[in-house]
């Protein structure tokens, strides 16, 4: 497929800056504090998880971070940039740079296939219809879907395709950030394996970054290269998923004896 | 200075080329693809020019679809590629072209097709029309051998929300209109001396037409396009599949509840509409005209006979129905998008209101000699 110069060699004066930035973010929802002084930074090219219970903050978080909501106090940089203090020019720049895949894929539902992928093509008004047809069949093609699948609505398509033009459309301005809201929830064990697959292949092909959250073992197990777990409103632990076993957490211990299971299957497998 | 840079020079052998540096990818911040194709036109359609890509930085798809279009969607011997840039442009140029797409869109229809089609959609709506009041009647029947199976609580909820809480928009734009009227006919009558035909006029006109339309028009309005709405979303949300699967029957739960409690307190709110439109009319009778609230009162059933009264129920209980069985016909066709459910509660109150009219009119023409 499309080999590109690598993610190092593609921003050279930025290159250490950190894709994303989390700094003493706290949230307070009425008098439930949902973040306490909260840091996190995201380095070029890795695949981040964001794991905790029910109720932790986890999409709050996300959603901080994509600027649907801002945090009581603290700051979030994207890019070595905030999304609260840009200029108007600046920020629909910074929006550019990343891609969100929500959880029930958001697809505009009274647009096609083809339409939702050329959303934002088509909102950037730099290119014609012959250049916006090649790049969502491109899109469409690296997201493996058949271009005939371009012509169905939102509410013909299967939850596993949902997530696929979803994951198209977030990708299709060339994106260097992309942030998932439990990727692989509500698909069979296969089509998830499958769509973590994919995932992986893109971040490879493309040079992404990535931030998901997750409540799946095996999602978390074969994507994430680090792994930040909330817990008691902080991050309690943030590392490589074969370090968690040196935390002491009584979330992180709980948490890491399933993960430990999982890690062990998948070394059996690639052995064989 | 945009990071895509091209220049003109010539090669080795003297011809001219182009040749592309820099880094051609939407990742950079400040390329504008669309005036980087304009300036460019007049070298795409120039067929012997040689292009020079082997020293640019980077080439992202969006780029690289933007030069394949340039160069109508071939890559020949003229144009030197990087090897990983060539790949990308193989990718691209094997993908289907743009006319797989104009294939599908089909010619515009004729006119006699387009009519055809209207006639087709109408025939589709007065027969789902149809099958939606039989088996509202069905569960009617149902509910009569079953008085236990009776859905009091919801037809009570929907009496509330479309009634009791209509109660002040109803009596604010029916007191407007009867002042409206009063200034109206009182300028008229005086000319002509007749001032206490106000009473008749106001009284005739509000309670057997004005008042049943509109209250039929703002709960078309504000209930009708409520119900659709809510059916609508529900079938997005696939609330009614999990009705039905737990063996509760849509109509019964959803429809029936909805006219049932329309009908019943539309007359309920007809009757306060005419009413606050009389009391309107009757204060600007007063200041206009002279004619004291006694009087009014006192001489207002005199010329009203109680036969119009029960013209105003009936049309009250009929207009309640059509709008509240049109609204719940519309919002069971949704289909799960949100451009069908404007559509829908669009068509539904429009549809509603054009409906309350003609039957009006119909009413108006078959009791023509009653009560006047």
């Amino acid at each position: 497929m499309s080999v590109q110069s690598s993610p190092a060699h593609r921003r050279p004066r930025k290159r250490d800056a950190a894709v994303c930035e989390i700094r003493h973010v706290s949230t307070k929802f009425g008098s439930t504090v949902i973040h306490k002084n909260l840091s996190l930074t995201i380095k070029p090219g890795e695949v981040m998880a964001l794991v905790g219970g029910s109720g932790s903050g986890k999409t709050t978080l996300l959603r901080h971070i994509v600027g649907l909501t801002q945090p009581s106090s603290g700051e979030i940089l994207l890019f070595g940039e905030s999304l609260n203090n840009a200029s108007r020019e600046e920020r629909q720049r910074l929006h550019n740079r990343f891609g969100v895949l929500f959880q029930q894929g958001a697809l505009f539902s009274a647009l096609t296939v083809f339409d939702n992928i050329a959303f934002p093509l088509r909102e950037l008004k730099q290119f014609d219809e012959n250049t916006i047809h090649t790049l969502v069949m491109h899109k469409l093609s690296l997201v493996e879907l058949e271009p005939q699948h371009a012509w169905l609505l939102p509410a013909q398509l299967s939850g596993g395709m949902v997530k696929r033009v979803g994951l198209a459309r977030a990708l299709a301005l060339e994106t260097e950030l992309l942030v998932l809201d439990e990727p692989t929830a509500g698909l069979d064990p296969d089509r998830s394996e499958k769509f973590v697959k994919l995932i992986k292949n893109l971040r490879q092909q493309l040079g992404l970054t990535v931030i998901f959250v997750t409540h799946d073992l095996d999602t978390l197990a074969s994507l994430a290269d680090r792994v930040a777990v909330l817990a008691d409103q902080r991050i309690v632990a943030c590392c490589p998923i074969a370090d968690l076993g040196k935390v002491d957490h009584p979330f992180v211990r709980n948490f890491f004896e399933g993960v430990h299971k999982r890690l062990e299957q998948l070394e059996s497998g690639k052995q064989s | 200075m945009a990071d895509a840079i091209f220049h003109i020079d010539a090669d080795e052998t003297g011809r001219k080329r182009v040749v592309l540096t820099g880094r051609w990818s939407l990742r950079a911040a400040n390329n504008d693809f669309g005036a980087l194709q304009h300036q460019l036109a007049s070298l795409f359609s120039d067929p012997f020019l040689q292009w020079d890509l082997s020293k640019l930085e980077q080439l992202d798809s969006a780029a690289a679809a933007m030069l394949l279009t340039g160069w109508s969607g071939k890559v020949d011997a003229r144009i030197a590629l990087k090897p990983e840039h060539a790949a990308l442009f193989n990718v691209l140029t094997a993908l289907p072209a743009k006319d797989s797409k104009a294939a599908r869109q089909e010619a515009l229809p004729r006119w006699w097709q387009a009519l055809w089609a209207s006639w087709l959609d109408f025939t589709q709506h007065l027969l789902d029309f149809l099958a939606l009041s039989g088996s509202l009647t069905l569960e009617l029947l149902h509910l009569f051998r079953h008085p236990r199976d009776i859905p009091w609580k919801e037809i009570t909820a929907n009496m509330v929300k479309g009634g009791v809480m209509a109660l002040p928009v109803t009596a604010l734009v029916g007191a407007m209109i009867g002042i409206a009227m009063s200034y109206l006919m009182a300028l008229q009558l005086r000319k002509f001396g007749a001032d206490i035909f106000i009473i008749n006029i106001l009284g005739l006109s509000i309670t057997r037409e004005l008042g049943p339309i509109l209250m039929s028009v703002l709960v078309a309005g504000r209930s009708g396009s409520a119900m659709t709405a809510q059916i609508g979303v529900m079938r997005v949300t696939e609330e009614i599949d999990a009705l039905t699967t737990m063996g509760v029957s849509q109509v019964l739960r959803l429809v029936l509840p909805k006219v049932l409690g329309l009908t019943l307190v539309a007359p309920m709110l007809l009757f306060w509409t005419a009413l606050w439109a009389l009391i309107g009319g009757m204060v600007v009778a007063y200041f206009q005209l002279g004619i004291g609230f006694e009087f009014f009162i006192e001489h207002l059933p005199r010329v009203l006979k109680p036969a119009n009264l029960t013209i105003a129920l009936i049309k009250g209980v009929v207009f309640g129905l059509l709008v509240a069985l049109i609204a719940c016909h519309f919002g069971l066709r949704v289909k799960p998008n949100t451009e069908s459910l404007s559509a829908s509660t669009t068509a539904s109150v429009v549809t509603a209101i054009t409906v309350v009219i003609l039957v009006d009119a119909f009413f108006a023409i078959a009791t023509r000699s009653i009560g006047i």
